[in-house]
């Protein structure tokens, strides 16, 4: 058996630590242990944010839909509720989109949800 | 394509009038603050103040309901022991009752320094005159 030793095993391991750390406060990212233990904390924190992240653009798209649909006489949910009913299946970023930059398109839908809920 | 975000100069801001005689405090200062707020608009964004300006006028002939003229306090605290000073609704619209209006926003809007920076939109007048017709408001309807 060869001897192994732990040099460049150690050295790389390391050096993804500290590559990761890059631009972090003072000894973050300058000595081995705080950079390790300040990385593990950031990925911690960074896997909570990409679930959060989805649920806080679904808020922030139905605050703008909410808005705009208002405009028209609606309330969201009597909005989503004309939508659905009228079978048009367009999601909350799209309908955010639309209210954003297309008005005219966005009276269409809500004149459509109007219809629907009219019906029924 | 992602949500996109307005850029912080390229936000366009109305100035509203809001007649307070004979309406609710509450419901009032619940419709200025969403205009403050910019919550009626399909750009609103939560890190970007991107509501509008509101004058409220009439302040001094809002309305509370019940008993709150003279069973709501205003409360504030001076430091010192005992300091706790209390005054009556009643006694706040007969010295200073654009307070009443101001209150009741500014407990409605973000704690925050872009709450504070949405406050400062708010003009508030005890009669039905206001200095801002260069800005144009239109009338906001309850």
């Amino acid at each position: 058996m060869p001897r192994v030793k732990r040099g460049t095993h150690r050295r790389n391991s390391r050096r993804k630590y500290l590559r990761l750390a890059s631009g972090y406060y003072l000894t973050k990212s300058k000595l081995y242990r705080a950079a390790q233990e300040a990385v593990e904390r950031s990925l911690r924190f960074a896997y909570v944010g990409r679930r959060q992240k989805k649920r806080d653009f679904r808020s922030l798209w139905i605050v703008r839909i909410n808005a705009a649909c208002r405009a028209h006489g609606l309330s969201y949910s009597r909005f989503m509720n004309g939508l659905k009913r009228a079978g048009i299946g367009l999601d909350r970023k799209v309908l955010a989109e639309v209210a954003a930059k297309d008005e005219a398109g966005f009276r269409a839908l809500a004149e459509k949800a109007k219809a629907a809920l009219a019906v029924a | 394509m992602s949500t996109e975000f307005p850029s912080k100069n390229g936000i366009e801001r109305r100035w509203h009038v809001i007649d307070a005689a004979d309406q609710v405090l509450g419901k009032v200062a619940a419709t200025t603050a969403k205009l403050l707020m910019g919550k009626h608009k399909a750009i609103f964004t939560p890190f970007l103040d991107t509501g509008d300006h509101v004058i409220v006028i009439n302040a001094a002939k809002v309305k509370l309901t019940g008993k709150k003229e003279e069973q709501k306090l205003y409360r504030h605290f001076t430091g010192y022991p005992g300091g706790l000073v209390e005054i009556q609704a009643r006694r706040v619209r007969a010295t200073k009752p654009i307070r009443m209006i101001e209150d009741a926003v500014f407990g409605m809007l973000p704690k925050t320094k872009l709450g504070k920076q949405m406050y400062r939109k708010l003009k508030v007048y005890p009669g039905p005159k206001h200095p801002h017709a260069a800005q144009q408001p239109v009338a906001c309807e309850l």
